[in-house]
């Protein structure tokens, strides 16, 4: 009886990976197609089935009627690195004095203040688009790396400060009294105390911050012209009157790259125990 | 190491609000140890607070060795706590959290080495040491705890605040053994904050009876179980509790009606209730000739001990006999209690000279 029920975990497992897989190996196998092999159906193994072609990849890197990666690649990762960086550093501080402090302004207290920072996320992006744009053009930074990275500092700074918040309160107070009764300053117990236990939030927080900087297309659309080029704007050069699926599809691989390893890399790191031990 | 006094201290949360703790004065030897002992919510946790920095008194002053520290900063005072549920580093190993307090003071890593390595032979915890401290059983985690204080060869008190609640009761005997030990070995202050007499009786030299945020008498184990403040230490030291029962004055002694126990009184009493208290420990039963006659209503062991409750009217009486009595349920029995283990009260505190 167990092996039944195991076989059907296994059974349900395997049809679910199949199910996520899919895609992937769609997104891979047409990437070395050409129109032909696209419209000829469903073809699967390169060679037998359909003659394989570079040509959706060439077009990445400067092939005819493509466009130049590299540089958009570049961009992405510096705005979205160090958008994502600033946001974490000020993002934990705010939520940590959230967390341990009182304040009162008025008849607003810590959980209204809490609500102002998620609030930003609430708005629909359109919403900010030309206050952004006009803030940007003040500071001549429209068209700038700098530019981006303070509109993506906006934008995830609240995500940081609402996923840490929760994280410091579950981690609890006693903590901070014992450091200081173990002679800690505020800041050292911050750092060498506090901020190592919440580690698995900072992991879930510098994730979301990481992939929706990544993924955003809206304001790297609207705060640039010619100069800088994120990459999710840079892809949409890609199409044309007809669709080149190959070129799309390996630019779909190459962008949701970094992503994958970022969920393998912290799927490992929460697995290993560092959420369990901070639930307790 | 220090002598801490308290000051002429008092602590209200808001102003204008009721005292949580009640004006008081106190001083506490170095080295020595102290229970603070009185039901949840009685202010005891709050003194130990003001004690270590985590709040400021609202009135009065704490010196350590008879220096003013009341406006210093909970780090700056070099007090370690033990708290009620286990606290510790769980980022990191038992080691590193030993430690810890000397990593914060900036001591050099061969003597934070030794350190460790000294206190944690003395607990027992060298095996552990390379462990991570999350992996610690409750008692060895407190056992963590109370390191980080002793690691420090100059901390001025360990306050270990109910640090045994959570703590298997077998467990609890023998790291109450270990705090008694560490405090004859390092003469370090150390002051306990609990509700369980036995644990206060045990451990401490003086014991602060504390009730409504008022110290309601401050004294050795024997001088609370001899001569309680109040009715209600008398309540709460001993087990059995002490018997009271309701008197009156007779020209000049106090008696209780009906029965053979008077004490001689001299000059005016203060206005209001009288009674006469004993301890059950004081008292002897005999089949006849004895102060109080009563009925055998229950018989019951505490320890090796046997405490037969004797119902007289409404009042039950308590006596506590070693080994076993020849008292039978339902018989009749007196009860008698020599003179001067008799003690008068009044309104619920003692009268001096009874």
């Amino acid at each position: 009886m167990r092996t039944f029920y195991l076989a059907l975990k296994y059974l349900a497992v395997l049809l679910w990976s199949a199910f996520v897989i899919f895609p992937f190996l769609w997104m891979i196998s047409t990437s070395f197609k050409t129109a032909n092999s696209v419209t000829a159906g469903a073809k699967w193994l390169p060679w037998l089935q359909f003659e394989p072609s570079l040509a959706g990849w060439q077009s990445l890197f400067g092939g005819v009627g493509g466009i130049n990666i590299l540089k958009p690649y570049a961009n992405s990762a510096i705005v979205t690195l160090s958008g994502s960086a600033i946001a974490l550093v000020l993002g934990t501080l705010a939520a940590y004095g959230l967390s341990r402090f009182t304040f009162k302004a008025g008849p607003l207290g810590n959980g209204d203040i809490t609500f102002f920072f998620i609030s930003q996320r609430i708005m629909p992006p359109i919403v900010l688009a030309i206050p952004f744009f006009l803030m940007l053009r003040f500071l001549g930074l429209l068209d700038t790396l700098p530019g981006l990275i303070l509109i993506y500092v906006a934008m995830l700074m609240p995500i940081a400060v609402w996923v840490m918040v929760d994280f410091f309160n579950s981690v609890p107070r006693g903590l901070d009294e014992m450091a200081w009764m173990d002679g800690c300053t505020p800041v050292t117990t911050f750092l060498r105390v506090i901020l190592p236990n919440a580690l698995p939030g900072l992991v879930v927080a510098s994730m979301f911050c990481l992939i929706f900087g990544w993924n955003d297309f809206f304001f790297a659309f609207t705060m640039t012209f010619t100069e800088v080029q994120l990459l999710p704007v840079s892809l949409v050069a890609l199409n044309s009157s007809v669709t080149p699926w190959w070129s799309l599809s390996a630019a779909a691989i190459v962008s949701v790259a970094p992503l994958a390893v970022l969920a393998f890399v912290v799927e490992r790191f929460l697995s290993r125990g560092g959420l369990a031990g901070a639930v307790r | 190491m220090a002598e801490i006094i308290l000051e002429n201290l008092a602590h209200a949360y808001a102003p204008g609000a009721p005292y949580a703790l009640k004006p008081l004065h106190m001083t506490w030897r170095n080295g020595g140890t102290y229970a603070l002992l009185g039901p949840s919510g009685c202010g005891k946790s709050t003194m130990l607070n003001i004690i270590s920095g985590l709040l400021r008194p609202s009135e009065g002053r704490v010196l350590f060795d008879g220096q003013d520290v009341t406006a210093l900063d909970t780090g700056k005072r070099n007090v370690a706590q033990v708290f009620q549920v286990p606290v510790i580093y769980k980022s990191m190993t038992v080691g590193e959290n030993l430690g810890f307090p000397l990593v914060c003071r900036g001591a050099s890593p061969q003597k934070i080495k030794a350190r460790v390595e000294t206190v944690a032979e003395r607990l027992g915890l060298t095996q552990w040491l390379k462990r991570p401290a999350n992996a610690l059983t409750a008692d060895m985690k407190q056992l963590v705890s109370l390191g980080r204080g002793l690691v420090r060869e100059d901390v001025a008190a360990i306050l270990l605040d109910e640090p045994l609640t959570v703590i298997d009761p077998q467990l609890k005997f023998d790291l109450r053994r270990i705090l008694k030990e560490i405090n004859e070995e390092f003469r370090v202050t150390m002051v306990l904050v609990t509700h369980d007499q036995t644990e206060a009786l045990t451990f401490a030299e003086e014991i602060v009876v504390m009730n409504h945020g008022e110290v309601v008498q401050m004294g050795s184990p024997t001088e609370l179980f001899e001569r309680p403040a109040t009715e209600h230490v008398g309540w709460f030291i001993g087990s059995p509790a002490m018997n009271f029962l309701p008197a009156l004055r007779e020209a000049d002694r106090i008696v209780v009606p009906g029965t053979g126990l008077s004490v001689p009184v001299t000059g005016p009493l203060p206005q209001g209730e009288l009674k006469i208290g004993f301890r059950p420990e004081h008292a002897t039963l005999a089949p006849t000739g004895g102060h109080i006659e009563g009925r055998v209503a229950r018989i019951w062991f505490e320890g090796s001990d046997e405490v037969i409750g004797i119902d007289r009217g409404a009042h039950r009486v308590k006596v506590r006999a070693s080994g076993t009595s020849p008292a039978r349920t339902g018989e009749p029995v007196t009860v008698s209690v020599p003179g001067d283990r008799l003690s008068v009260f009044v309104n619920g505190k003692r009268l001096s000279s009874g």
